[in-house]
């Protein structure tokens, strides 16, 4: 690098320590500073940490109804019985949730889209697409499933599947459709306008520039949301329970009734977050890049 | 580092949880009932364990199917009649009549009784209970056993297969034949046990909220039969009872009234069973409010 | 010669904000017209107007003989006739700098893509960029995101090349690289209106300088005649505050 003051007398730099140049006036004793005060920092607020979780759990462990709470709740031997059970129905989770995500990812950019055509001509359309959102975020998604579930196979028509997974699939795509089309059109609307102007004025159409520009750009910015909404959905794919299916949350059910223990739950509890927590952080890296990208390139 | 301060927060929890004893709330001892005493001087004895004072408070579903609860319902009950369900203060339906044949061993007259509608997961539930006991067909197993008390058995109950005309299932003689038929019935149920570990059908067989819905499925074409217990299955829910099942591990199944753990009233209530097997009345109910073919064929 | 831009009368307003106030320019080919005023004065307007970024509310505007303004025109196609850069640059983060200069070369005017990437690698290797075209803008300084944005207007081999303010938003380190590629494309008889606030270089550069003042084009002339002794007082005013805030 040009420009820096010469370095003083040799001194010797504490391995580890980002960011600290010794080659700067003073840089050796100032990083000696920093890394006894980052040193003490971390260790204090580890003590403080196992120190307060400690009592906590103390405090709790002896309170009056733990030994009945954790016999109900977190029992060992029905933890280990419980567990791979629910584990073998869980496939069927994510049979639905995986097959619903993927059919609600194109059907809500759709909507999305359909929502945003300008012009008067396109009026009819943007209705539709805005009396699609407002219904299936209105009604509870347990309802759709029964309704759908229950009432699909009792219309008899020729050639409707019958399967509960079929129909729990279904009513998942189109409630979650609508949530998703509305992030879809806040990340369009979130695209600064001179995205827009730059790609018109090379000459693509405004399709084009929708399709090249705009929607590439729009749904890598609302990936958080929805990343969020995809964990609404992968735990709604429990509701298919209610049609007499056994999924996980069914199979733990089942096991909680037979047993008079509320356990298989907490099993089922700890499948959930275990798989939520990897996507959570996987996409805490794929925003990290998009900001990157995009902050160089000063939008507005 | 936020990581870090994470694990130790868990380590800190998990140690102390695991460090406190676990008890089982079934094991405590209830206080045996002298002998020669009787049902009701029992009661008097341990009046203050009553949920009301002077009442005997009785937990079941709802809705009450028949025919363990029968009748027209009474004005301003919760519990609504039908073709299929009965009002357990009419007295009429097994279970019903059972329940007020035990009050008045216990010293209870017919308006002493007062009947609470309660959800199966609340029947053993930890906390306190809104009722004295609870009767929903539960049957008495030996895991149960460790979260509620149980009286002695009031019914031996066997399982049954119910099916509509044109199924396939009609005519199967043995449990291999009925693995890959869609078999279903409510959740906690023996019955659902039954399908689970004497048939283990290849697609895992259906759980429902309710026998209601496992019904509207049989209805519709979703399943090929429901199990149900014996008295149920001719109750006429379905046009066929195709069979019965041999016992789940061998032994008789027998449905208990659910207590608290560790209510003294547990053995007033065994009292006033043993006195009316003793006297046959328990014969007399079965004889007048279950219709049972025994002629039905055992699954082998 | 013919005109590459003629514009007669135009006006346009932004709701009760009106920002031309009845524009009259005519550009040759291969002519270099420098834009200057204060901001606000109607720059950026003007130079979106001719590329048909804006609706104009009134006048009219022919570009090559052809009457752009006239109703049932296709704009797709007068636009890729027309390059513009803008001060933000808006290349597309998302793409790298060989597919920014690429796409629209490609979906626009249906080259094949073995085409496009040639003529891209020959504008980047021009401007010395060549180096870069895998990189996404993110890795690029601002100067060359700019000229990335010069090329990817040119790929498109426009009629015409509008640039609004390009170096306004550049560290003053990157200036110089920016505006050498624009001498560049001067000598080679490149055609472009330029609004910017670099005096030296308008001076350098341009065959006519216009001055903007409140939607209106008070004053134009060469440009040694203009900056040393311009007609118009208010010009006059402009230039002196300009020389004071040491811009010239």
């Amino acid at each position: 690098m040009t420009g820096h003051p010469s370095p003083g007398p040799e001194v010797s730099f504490p391995q580890g320590q980002p960011g600290i140049d010794p080659r700067l006036p003073g840089g050796d004793r100032r990083s000696r500073i920093l890394a006894g005060g980052a040193g003490r920092n971390t260790w204090i607020a580890v003590v403080s940490t196992v120190v307060f979780f400690s009592v906590a759990a103390v405090l709790i462990v002896n309170s009056a109804g733990w030994p009945t709470v954790r016999f109900f709740f977190f029992d060992g031997a029905e933890f280990a019985y419980a567990f791979p059970r629910i584990v073998a129905r869980f496939r069927w989770n994510v049979f639905i949730f995986c097959t619903a995500e993927a059919l609600v990812l194109v059907l809500a950019m759709f909507i999305a889209v359909l929502r945003s055509l300008p012009g008067p001509v396109f009026a009819p359309l943007r209705l539709l697409a805005a009396g699609y959102t407002d219904l299936f975020r209105g009604v509870p998604t347990i309802l759709v499933i029964l309704l759908l579930g229950y009432g699909m196979p009792a219309l008899e028509l020729h050639g409707l599947p019958q399967s509960d997974v079929f129909w729990a699939i279904v009513a998942l795509t189109l409630v979650y459709s609508a949530y998703v089309a509305e992030v879809y059109r806040a990340g369009i609307e979130s695209i600064h306008p001179s995205q827009v102007a730059a790609a018109r004025s090379l000459g693509l159409t405004r399709a084009q520039s929708l399709r090249h520009v705009v929607l590439p750009q729009a749904v890598r910015r609302v990936i958080p949301p929805l990343l969020n909404d995809f964990i609404g959905l992968q735990k709604d794919s429990a509701l298919v329970a209610v049609l007499g299916f056994t999924e996980a949350l069914l199979r733990a059910e089942i096991i909680s009734a037979n047993d008079f223990n509320f356990t298989p739950y907490v099993a089922l509890a700890v499948i959930y977050v275990a798989i939520t927590i990897p996507q959570a952080r996987f996409v805490d890296w794929l925003v990290a890049r998009e900001r990157r990208r995009r902050e160089a390139t000063t939008q507005l | 580092m936020r990581r870090w301060l994470l694990a130790f927060a868990t380590m800190g929890l998990v140690a102390a949880a695991c460090a406190s004893e676990a008890e089982t709330p079934g094991s405590s001892p209830t206080s045996p009932a002298p002998m020669e005493q009787t049902a009701s001087e029992c009661v008097e004895a341990n009046a203050d364990a009553l949920f009301a004072a002077d009442t005997l408070t009785i937990g079941t579903g709802n809705p009450a199917y028949q025919p363990w609860y029968g009748g027209k319902s009474v004005p301003d009950s919760e519990w609504k009649s039908s073709s299929f369900t009965g009002d357990p203060h009419t007295g009429e339906g097994y279970e019903s009549a059972f329940a007020y044949a035990l009050a008045e061993e216990l010293g209870f007259s017919e308006d002493q009784v007062d009947w609470v509608s309660v959800t199966f997961n609340k029947s053993f539930a930890p906390g306190d209970k809104d009722f004295d006991f609870a009767m929903q067909q539960i049957s008495i197993t030996e895991k149960r056993e460790r979260a509620v008390d149980f009286s002695e058995g009031y019914y031996d109950v066997n399982q049954a297969l119910i099916a509509n005309e044109g199924s396939p299932a009609i005519g199967v003689t043995t449990l291999e034949g009925l693995k890959d038929l869609r078999l279903g019935a409510p959740v906690g149920s023996t019955s659902l046990q039954a399908i689970e570990e004497l048939v283990q059908p290849s697609d895992g067989g259906h759980g429902y909220p309710d026998l209601d819905k496992a019904l509207k499925d049989l209805k519709n074409g979703q399943l090929d039969g429901v199990v149900v217990d014996f008295p149920t299955a001719f109750y006429g829910y379905a046009d066929v009872v195709v069979g019965q099942f041999p016992p789940i591990g061998g032994e008789q199944e027998q449905f208990g009234l659910t207590f608290e753990t560790g209510s003294p009233l547990v053995g007033c209530a065994n009292l006033g069973i043993e006195q009316l097997r003793d006297d046959g009345a328990l014969d007399e109910l079965k004889d007048e409010w279950l219709e049972v073919d025994t002629s039905v064929p055992v699954f082998s | 010669m013919t005109e590459a831009i003629r514009i007669e009368g135009l006006r346009k307003s932004f709701g009760p904000l009106e920002v031309l106030r009845g524009i009259d320019l005519a550009v040759d080919d291969h002519e270099v017209v420098c834009l200057i005023g204060a901001s606000g004065s109607g720059k950026s307007t003007l130079l979106r107007c001719i590329d048909l970024l804006e609706p104009v509310d009134a006048g009219r505007i022919w570009i090559e003989g052809v009457e752009i303004t006239a109703a049932g025109v296709d704009e797709n196609a007068v636009r890729r006739r027309i390059g513009i850069v803008f001060q933000a640059f808006n290349l597309f983060p998302h793409m790298t700098v060989m597919r920014n200069v690429t796409l629209a070369q490609e979906k626009a005017l249906g080259r094949p893509a073995a085409d496009a990437r040639a003529n891209a690698h020959e504008l980047l290797t021009r401007f010395g960029l060549a180096d870069k075209a895998d990189d996404y803008p993110d890795r690029l300084s601002g100067g060359q995101q700019q000229r990335v944005a010069i090329a990817r207007a040119l790929a498109m081999e426009p009629d015409v090349l509008l640039l609004d303010e390009v170096t306004s938003a550049l560290d003053p380190v990157l200036v110089a690289e920016v505006l050498d590629t624009i001498r560049g494309l001067a000598t080679t008889g490149m055609t472009m209106v330029i609004a910017t606030h670099e005096m030296g270089f308008a001076r350098d550069v341009a065959h006519r300088v216009a001055f903007l003042e409140e939607g209106r084009i008070l004053e134009q002339g060469d440009p040694g005649t203009m900056f040393t002794d311009p007609h118009e007082d208010a010009t006059r005013r402009f230039l002196d505050r300009i020389i004071a805030a040491g811009r010239m």
